[in-house]
């Protein structure tokens, strides 16, 4: 990570508990800006509450840290601007068109300028189902109008949880060329995914398992500690040893 | 056979076993009947024991009269007034019973009777008869010799029920279709992601909460002026007090119930929930707020529980504006509750919002 630009997130010991279960602890990362961070591991193992963490959604129990220089227990307005946060669900308006929409989170987030939603339209190809029900829309290009919708204010952080879960290859091929784009602009992404091959074109991983987390590290490094020969194998054997 | 059998023994045994382990399927089957139970068991008993009567007129006579009202279980709550001092506390809405005894010998006896709530009427007529017939009767007296028994009808000469019904109809439409709207729109917001999507954006809990609630408030207006309107036009329901000023408490009122159920289904986790809160929310605001029953026959309890629903005060207001005839004043002196209704429930959604998605 470049150590001389400032960290876009900066947690440490941040924890989440429901009732008496800790879903999340000890969770401890510096994101900085042009990496992409992946977050792996099994089901329920506290990748969505990580995420909603950041997003402002969910309050940590225990540690500290800040998104984009603002505490994490106090993220205000303009923290969320700089938030782009994709939930696992096609989280638009079902009953409105894709335009509508865009005009809709245009609206909510500055700048609204048509330019802006104009280029969004034209960068993620959204022109031939502009005026579709959003709810008409195959799976992928729900994805792609999510993320017109996510992006549009120009967000310095994307924050998205499995994106490319149940597309076909193509589609994920796409969005991991706008992923690649936007962190070579200088943003930060954080992407949970249970795609180990996808996980490795993450610079860092974090991998989590009985709401421990283990990391950041590149993906070859997880590799070698758990002594395996693949990221898929490492992922097994973590999730299996007690 | 024998596989079909099976089959349905299994989907059967499955049906039972989603139901059990559903505390919200299993809460609804047991709270909206257990609610009706205790509303019914203990509140819509009609009971003239809080009807209100006022006597007026000579002295003499009006201790037997009040001893009378009392047997017959109404509540007397002014006596010895001068001549149509009684007739002016049930047009001041004080009483609903207004006993006038004669100055003259062979003047009737006037009973003056609020028939705005025409359920109210009959048994006030039935009272007031039944008190007559047992002076005349202690008196050793006859109808012949005795003074006559002149029932003045307030409101609703002909007590036709129609017009006491249809401005309650206008609260009681307005409260249950906001109530729904605020609670499946918020509770399909949850379910689709939408709401999880805004929580994210930099919006402010009042511009998320105003904008949500304004238009649909907007459509609860048009349901009330449309059934006022219909009712005038279609059942010659008088307006004779100010019917702008009940126009100014729709939206009040709407919005009350929008943002309630609004802040039901954040709440709650699931549609079904949150409808199970509004029907929870509903189903006494009816029976306790002069709708469905006189609110002047319930128990002194279920009045004070009654008086906290903002149906039973628009109630209130549409009967001022359209039968009683009351000004601007007396109809937004009905909506100061509502208001206070309105305020409490935009706190507990701002709270709810405030919680967002923990």
């Amino acid at each position: 990570m470049k150590a001389r630009e400032a960290p876009l997130i900066s947690v440490r010991g941040l924890g989440r508990r429901f009732g008496t279960r800790w879903v999340v602890r000890d969770l401890s990362f510096v994101l900085m800006p042009g990496v992409i961070l992946g977050l792996v591991g099994a089901n329920g193992g506290g990748k969505t509450t990580t995420l909603r963490m950041l997003a402002g959604l969910t309050r940590p129990n225990e540690g500290e840290g800040s998104v984009w220089g603002r505490d994490i227990y106090r993220l205000d307005r303009q923290a969320r601007r700089d938030i782009g946060y994709m939930s696992q669900r096609l989280s638009l308006y079902p009953e409105l068109t894709v335009r509508e929409n865009l005009a809709f989170r245009g609206a909510l987030l500055p700048p609204p300028s048509r330019p802006t939603i104009d280029l969004a339209i034209e960068r993620y190809g959204l022109s031939e189902v502009l005026d579709t029900r959003f709810d008409l829309l195959s799976g992928g290009w729900a994805r792609r109008a999510q993320f017109a919708a996510v992006t549009l204010h120009s967000p310095r952080i994307l924050l998205l949880d499995e994106p490319t879960a149940g597309l076909d290859v193509l589609t994920r091929q796409t969005i991991w060329h706008w992923l690649s784009e936007f962190a070579d602009a200088g943003h930060g992404v954080i992407i949970s995914t249970h795609d180990l091959a996808e996980a490795e074109r993450c610079a860092y991983i974090l991998h989590y398992a009985d709401g421990r987390v283990n990391g950041p590290m590149p993906p070859a490094a997880l590799v070698v500690e758990a002594g395996a020969a693949s990221l898929e194998d490492a992922v097994i054997r973590l999730a299996t040893r007690r | 056979m024998r596989a079909s059998l099976r089959a349905t023994i299994a989907i059967s045994r499955v049906e039972l076993l989603r139901l059990l382990r559903s505390p919200t399927s299993f809460t609804l089957l047991l709270l909206v009947p257990a609610l009706q139970i205790l509303l019914f068991g203990y509140a819509i008993r009609p009971t003239s024991a809080a009807v209100a009567v006022a006597i007026a007129g000579p002295p003499a006579g009006q201790a037997d009269i009040a001893r009378l009202a009392r047997d017959a279980h109404l509540t007397l709550v002014a006596q010895n007034l001068r001549p149509g001092g009684a007739r002016a506390m049930v047009e001041a809405g004080k009483a609903s019973i207004g006993i006038e005894l004669p100055i003259e010998p062979f003047a009737p006896v006037r009973a003056v009777i609020d028939a705005s709530d025409p359920n109210l009427t009959a048994v006030a007529e039935q009272k007031v008869s039944a008190i007559y017939w047992q002076a005349l009767a202690e008196r050793n007296e006859v109808a012949d010799i005795g003074p006559r028994l002149q029932i003045d009808r307030l409101f609703n000469l002909d007590a036709r029920p129609d017009w006491a019904f249809l401005p309650a109809l206008a609260g009681t439409i307005i409260m249950i279709s906001m109530l729904m709207l605020g609670t499946l729109s918020m509770a399909r917001e949850r379910e689709t992601g939408t709401w999880e999507t805004l929580a994210s954006l930099p919006v402010g809990r009042v511009a998320l909460l105003a904008g949500k609630t304004l238009p649909l408030a907007l459509v609860g207006t048009a349901q009330g002026v449309i059934v006022v309107g219909l009712s005038i036009l279609l059942f010659d329901l008088p307006v004779r007090g100010s019917i702008a000023a009940l126009l100014v408490l729709f939206p009040i009122f709407a919005s009350a119930h929008l943002i309630l159920g609004q802040a039901l289904a954040a709440r709650a986790r699931t549609q079904l929930a949150a409808l199970q809160g509004a029907i929870a929310f509903y189903l006494p605001a009816m029976l306790l707020s002069g709708f469905l029953y006189p609110f002047s026959t319930l128990p002194v309890w279920a009045q004070w529980l009654g008086n906290l629903f903002p149906l039973t005060h628009l109630i209130r207001a549409a009967r001022e504006a359209t039968l009683r005839g009351g000004d601007a004043g007396a109809v937004l002196l009905q909506g100061a509750s509502i208001v206070m209704f309105l305020a409490v429930t935009l706190l507990a959604a701002l709270a709810q919002y405030r919680s967002r998605l923990d």
